[in-house]
């Protein structure tokens, strides 16, 4: 065994270039996997955190039918009873807050937008909440101003700045057109682009007096202190409900389904790639130890006429290439965390090609990569198993022929 | 010790049948220096390979130490390859990537040899054949004539029942074939070991104890 590897070690330097080359190719695989991994991710959690704290909460409470056709916003199907509501769940210890959420067409000068607006209760929505946070211009909302805050992208293409009165057309709960005057107090610069794009904000109590409330919303969206384990919550806040037959709870999940659908099919689009990848890198070794053998079938066929078993010759060749393997997946971990460390610490802006498009991802400019530990080693252990696998391929070739006709090779 | 009885091969290949070898019997017995001699094509490296169990016959049997060969498996050919026999061929076939001594050291180790054995067992080998002083070089840094010289000790450190050897001569000039079979010689007598060796050089055909003249595949 020692002297297997010390040979397998030998004739890997002995062709020094055609390793070097063969480790580079399956390097840049696993440099571009792990790169790509971690961007994944880091887009992923990035995502999760901005829908979480800015789109979806932890979870709503909403009207079932409101649900069943939430991208119409309808007015029509609302929660009641909201103080009932947040008497029911009191004892959980949930943050809550109180939403309206409607559709309307935005006026400013000459032009006019369809956009989302959002009635929110300026003293309670932070519970739940960090838009105030996001606030760039001017100051956050105030109760019983009739106010609007505006996302940066929303603000650029209308030309508005703080300061400027715009219109708000939209349809009451009961159908009747109604007109708000609005002067926007402040500009958001949200991280979660579907905030900065097309939602204005309001408050709720303007929204409940023109839209004809009469104290009901369209959710109460609420915080977890610790949303990752919201299978147990969700059930809490159902059977704390149990008296409101026609309200149902959506966790943050099923309220960006848009979001998880995306990135599942960029998941799997990027499988695809890594794969292509990780196809080039095997063709690369294969293709090296293919050389490998065949301009060493009549030292094999010595080796075979010595009396060497099989097995060992398989095992040279197989250490031969774990060799290309570790010194490529090696090269490929130190070279792909460095790329992800500085899409950790920098991050790629990507403002320039992406603008206003929709992504999917809720991921504003800047992407930034997490790590993904079990993808280092994974890469690293692939690389370098799939290697020694690919070495069977030409070893059994060489082992199936003659020794005569190994040691005739020339 | 060894004995071929009624050899006879015959290479098939997709149109073409060959016979390489047409009723061949023989008996070698231990402590013999014998050449197998004949124009090219005449079967000699076929006959060699056989009794080196490389290859099978298609008829006949060949007995070695008493064994027949024909029924054994591959991994008991490999055995008894590993433990009776010695190869030296005539294209020397060194491991270009090793030192002389790393060469002798491996065929010993495959025997289960190592530590202080294996070392001054090579050592030894080595010196035999007269290459003291120059275990640390790889075959490219040696002579035709040194790097046979490393082969027959690889084969030889072993301490096998019969050293087969293909042409052992036929890729160095006269002088240097005449003393690597000068030296073959010279081990014949202090081992006992068994040579067998193939050759159409009449100046090694001389130089043989005894002489097996093939023609046609067939002995005359
Ligand atoms: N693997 C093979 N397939 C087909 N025919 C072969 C094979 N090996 C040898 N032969 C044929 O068998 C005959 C004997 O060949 P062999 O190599 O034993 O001769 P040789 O005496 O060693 O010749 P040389 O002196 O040229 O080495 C030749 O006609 C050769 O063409
Ligand atoms: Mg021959």
């Amino acid at each position: 065994m020692k002297f297997l590897l010390s040979l397998a070690w030998k004739n890997l330097s002995r062709y020094r270039r055609r390793t070097t080359i063969t480790a580079v190719a399956l390097a840049v695989g696993v440099a571009v996997f792990i790169w790509m991994d971690g961007w994944l991710l880091g887009a992923e959690l990035e995502s999760r955190r901005n829908i979480i704290w800015y789109e979806a909460g932890a979870a709503k409470v909403l009207n079932q039918e409101y649900l069943e056709q939430i991208q119409n916003l309808p007015l029509k199907q609302v929660v009641e009873d909201a103080a009932g509501v947040e008497r029911a769940l009191a004892s959980l210890g949930l943050e809550a807050t109180r939403r309206a959420v409607f559709s309307g067409e935005l006026f400013l000068g000459e032009g006019s937008l369809f956009v989302k607006a959002v009635a929110l209760d300026p003293a309670t929505d932070g519970r739940v909440f960090r838009l105030q946070e996001t606030v760039r211009q001017g100051r956050f909302l105030q109760t019983g101003e009739p106010e609007t805050l505006l996302g940066e992208w929303l603000a650029r293409d209308l030309g508005a700045a703080v300061g400027d009165w715009v219109t708000v057309r939209a349809r009451s709960r009961f159908g009747a057109f109604q007109t708000l005057d609005l002067q926007i107090v402040g500009i958001l610069n949200c991280p979660n682009p579907v905030i900065n794009q097309g939602t204005i904000f309001l408050p709720l109590d303007l929204a409940d007096q023109a839209l004809e409330l009469e104290g009901a919303v369209s959710e109460i969206a609420l915080a977890f202190p610790e949303w990752q384990e919201p299978e147990a919550r969700l059930g809490q806040i159902r059977r704390a409900l149990a008296g409101f037959p026609e309200l149902a709870v959506a966790d943050w999940q099923e309220l960006a389904r848009d979001f998880l659908a995306i990135a599942e099919g960029k998941r799997a689009g990027t499988g695809m790639l890594l794969l292509l990848i990780f196809i080039i890198a095997a063709v690369g070794i294969s293709n090296t130890m293919l050389m490998a053998v065949y301009e060493r079938v009549r030292e094999i066929g010595m080796m075979r006429a010595l009396g060497m078993r099989d097995l060992s010759i398989r095992l040279a060749f197989l250490l031969e290439a774990g060799g290309i393997g570790l010194i490529g997946s090696a090269l490929g971990l130190v070279l792909g965390a460095a790329l992800n460390w500085y899409m950790v610490r920098w991050g790629l802006d990507l403002s320039a090609f992406i603008g206003d498009m929709q992504v999917g991802y809720r991921v504003h400019s800047v992407f930034r990569s997490a790590w993904h530990p079990q993808a280092l080693v994974g890469a690293v252990v692939f690389g370098v198993l799939a290697s020694m696998l690919i070495s069977f391929i030409p070893s059994s070739r060489a082992l199936r022929k003659r020794i005569t006709d190994c040691l005739r090779h020339v | 010790m060894i004995r071929v009885d009624k050899v006879t091969k015959e290479y098939r290949t997709d149109h073409t049948a060959v016979r390489a070898l047409r009723g061949v019997s023989l008996e070698i017995r231990a402590g013999e220096f014998m050449a197998i001699a004949g124009p090219s094509g005449s079967g000699k490296t076929t006959l060699l390979n056989l009794i080196g169990c490389l290859d099978v016959p298609s008829t006949g049997e060949i007995y070695i130490a008493g064994e027949a060969v024909s029924g054994k498996s591959r991994i008991e050919l490999a055995t008894l390859r590993r433990q009776k026999l010695g190869f030296v061929f005539q294209t020397f076939n060194l491991i270009p990537v090793l030192s002389a001594y790393e060469n002798v050291s491996f065929a010993l180790s495959l025997l289960g040899v190592d530590g202080r054995e294996l070392r001054e067992r090579t050592l030894r080998a080595l010196k035999e054949v007269g290459l003291a002083g120059l275990e640390k070089r790889k075959p490219g840094e040696l002579s035709g004539g040194q790097q046979q010289r490393v082969a027959i000790a690889r084969a030889l450190v072993k301490e096998p029942q019969i050293l087969l050897a293909d042409e052992p001569t036929a890729n160095l000039d006269s002088d240097t074939g005449r003393e690597i079979l000068d030296l073959m010689a010279a081990l014949n007598q202090t081992h006992g070991t068994t040579f067998v060796f193939s050759t159409h050089d009449p100046m090694v055909m001389e130089l043989a104890h005894r002489l097996v003249m093939l023609h046609d595949g067939a002995i005359r």
